[in-house]
């Protein structure tokens, strides 16, 4: 049964060098013959066998007449095992190319897929409490109160998987308009992006005025152009005054960093629910971190919907 | 014997990891003195013998000639025109088979033939031609049945366990009842003293790849008065004095048998080959390797199942065997794989024997002049391990 996990190694090599080609067709052959219940007339499957224990032979006489004696057993073992390895590596794919993640949508553990594909922009935290979870406090909500499924997300508006995660949080509220609640709190990334509490407490300014997810949205449009602090700030008034927003009254509440508590009182709530990175959505206390396709998204509100 | 200088002649037991080669029954290796005599040929006088009036050719012809006169000294014929070069063996007692004219006389064979010495009588059957085989070496039996034979053709040493015939006793058996010998010399020509003339033999074919030379040669030697009486094998350039459009004109022997371009180059390396192995004495090599097979076979002779008789001595260079219900190829493999040991495993073409025999085959350690003591001691250690598997 060598000859199954010969014909795998073979026909994965001959992508890559024709001169695995003819060994990769005599494993074929020899898979097609075996299946059939015929011995391998290249003998392929006993030169793999020879080649292995020969090698084993050397430095372990034992092993290698254990090896001899057992060969068959233990290619139906390896045989098993890459089935099995094979199984899961497609199913990890399709979780990947489906939720963005091998595991499923509400998996946080590293996937060898997305191991160059991040998908959030990560903090560190010494906080070794327990896990609370969060709640959408007095935090900006769309949609009922009353709403069978909560979504609160963590975000940081200067983060770029945060405003990448954006259409698509935009694309689940369209989809389940009415179903579901939505809530955003910041958790501003101050270590990697400067200033990004700036952004947080602007629109929370802005919606002192009635314009929190206007402002919001715009932010996210700008996306990450801000840098100095200067910058920053006369940005922030620029959207003000694009919104029309009483600029006077908006500088005032921004200069004077009315909503600094606020915003660290979402972090910290954030550090509490154990968040390592932004974005982080929170669908009824279920996780889903960083910037997921559609699906991920769908297949736990539909779940919760369901409930 | 200095084998450890005659190993430097051999440029491919040089390389790392050190090979041990024991597959010499199959072929053997070539010493750079064969290489050089080819390459001569291509390098300084790379032409046609025996047609072109040229310098190149004059030359080419005259080094063909001195193989020939070479290969006659070689076996002790009486005249080089009793040398026929041909590609090997196989085609040596092809050639006897279609163009000996059997007068509808049987042939006799023995039980343990090379298929180079069965499917020429099998296929001649079918024109009318019977064969009939008697045990190897069992001059009774043979005696019993040469009468009306027109052919005794058999081995003189068996490739499959180095097991020789009384080749002079069958010969004067063979033609005190009239039939005419021909004897395979594949696995002798290369180990022992061979003298046609005194053995009386009629015809006798050998491989020039089992005895140093390239492959794609052979010799074909046959008494010349039933050469000459012999009609063409293969027809065609060279093999004419002259033709019309209906007509040819045979040529003499042995150029009558040597149709089309020759292997000048293979012929003058088996020339090369042959007067090796008389510098080193075929006496000499025949000694070194019973010695090795002695020590082989005294080490393991009794642990693994053994084909052939127990003594070393009537085995030449062979040993072949089995161990427990190993699959000889596994064992052969394995031999190469964790020592580089090369050796054959199969039914070494002669099927025959091993169905009637009801044997799946055996690894066959075939040994020769370059091989060593030190060799033979890791064949056997390698041996000992897997007796335990």
């Amino acid at each position: 049964m060598i000859c199954i996990i010969a014909f795998f190694v073979f026909a994965f090599l001959a992508v890559f060098s024709v001169s695995y080609r003819p060994l990769a067709k005599e494993a074929f052959e020899c898979v097609f013959r075996r299946i059939t219940l015929k011995p391998c007339e290249t003998a392929l499957d006993q030169r793999i066998k020879a080649h292995i224990i020969g090698k084993i032979m050397k430095h372990s006489p034992k092993l290698a007449a254990f090896t001899f004696r057992y060969f068959e057993v233990l290619s139906w073992l390896l045989v098993i095992i890459m089935i099995s390895s094979l199984a899961y590596t497609i199913y990890g794919g399709y979780n990947y190319y489906r939720y963005g993640n091998c595991y499923g949508p509400e998996s946080t553990a590293f996937c060898p897929f997305g191991a160059f594909d991040e998908t959030t922009s990560g903090v560190a935290t010494n906080y070794t409490g327990p896990f609370i979870a969060p709640t959408p406090d007095d935090d900006p909500s769309k949609g009922p109160e009353d709403a069978k499924v909560t979504i609160i997300e963590f975000g940081c508006y200067m983060c770029p998987y945060t405003q990448e995660a954006e259409p698509i949080i935009k694309e689940v509220l369209t989809k389940y308009e009415g179903k579901v609640r939505f809530v955003y709190r910041d958790f501003p990334l101050g270590e990697i992006h400067a200033r990004a509490d700036l952004h947080a407490e602007a629109a929370n300014c802005a919606g002192e005025q009635g314009m929190y997810w206007e402002y919001h949205d715009k932010l996210f449009e700008r996306g990450a152009t801000c840098g100095a602090s200067e910058t920053s700030i006369a940005m922030l008034k620029d959207i003000a005054k694009e919104l029309r927003l009483d600029e006077e009254k908006f500088s005032k509440c921004l200069d004077t960093r009315k909503y600094q508590q606020e915003i660290q009182k979402d972090f910290e709530d954030g550090i509490k629910a154990k968040l390592t990175g932004t974005p982080t959505f929170f669908i009824n206390n279920r996780t889903i971190v960083g910037s997921r396709p559609v699906a991920a998204f769908e297949k736990v509100i539909d779940e919760e919907l369901a409930r | 014997m200095n084998v450890e200088k005659i190993r430097k002649d051999f440029a491919c037991l040089e390389q790392k990891p050190k090979p041990i080669y024991f597959d010499n029954a199959c072929q053997s290796l070539r010493p750079k003195a064969v290489i050089e005599k080819m390459q001569e040929y291509y390098y300084e006088y790379p032409a046609c013998a025996g047609r072109s009036w040229h310098e190149w050719g004059q030359k080419v012809t005259e080094e063909v000639r001195n193989a020939r006169i070479i290969a006659q000294k070689f076996l002790g014929a009486k005249s080089p025109d009793e040398i026929i070069f041909t590609r090997n063996t196989t085609e040596g007692i092809n050639l006897v088979s279609q163009c000996l004219n059997f007068k509808g006389k049987k042939v006799i064979i023995t039980d343990k033939e090379h298929n180079s010495n069965l499917l020429p009588w099998q296929k001649l059957a079918k024109t009318g031609v019977p064969f009939e085989t008697v045990p190897f070496g069992n001059t009774d039996a043979l005696a019993k049945k040469t009468s009306g034979a027109g052919l005794v053709s058999m081995t003189m040493t068996s490739n499959l366990d180095g097991t020789s015939i009384p080749a002079k006793e069958i010969i004067e058996i063979a033609h005190r009842n009239g039939a005419l010998v021909l004897l395979d010399a594949a696995q002798s020509a290369p180990h022992t003293e061979i003298n046609v003339k005194k053995l009386g033999v009629d015809f006798l074919a050998c491989s020039g790849h089992k005895m140093l030379g390239p492959s794609g040669t052979g010799i074909l030697y046959g008494k010349k008065e039933l050469l000459d009486k012999m009609p063409q094998f293969l027809v065609g350039g060279e093999t004419v004095k002259d033709s019309t459009y209906t007509t040819s004109e045979a040529e003499k022997v042995p150029e009558k048998f040597e149709a089309g371009l020759q292997n000048y180059s293979g012929i003058l390396g088996l020339g090369a080959a042959l007067e090796y192995l008389k510098q080193i004495g075929l006496d000499n090599i025949h000694r070194h390797e019973v010695r090795l097979n002695k020590k082989i076979t005294d080490a393991l002779g009794d642990k693994v199942q053994l084909i052939g008789p127990k003594e070393a001595e009537l085995r030449s260079g062979i040993f072949s065997f089995n161990i427990n219900k190993m699959n000889p190829h596994d064992v052969s493999m394995l031999l190469s794989k964790s020592y580089n040991i090369m050796t054959r495993s199969g039914m070494h073409c002669v099927h025959s024997w091993f169905h009637a025999n009801n044997l799946p085959g055996s690894c066959r350690a075939s040994l020769y002049f370059y091989n060593t003591e030190e060799e033979c001691d890791i064949f056997v250690e390698a041996v000992r391990k897997l007796l335990a598997f």
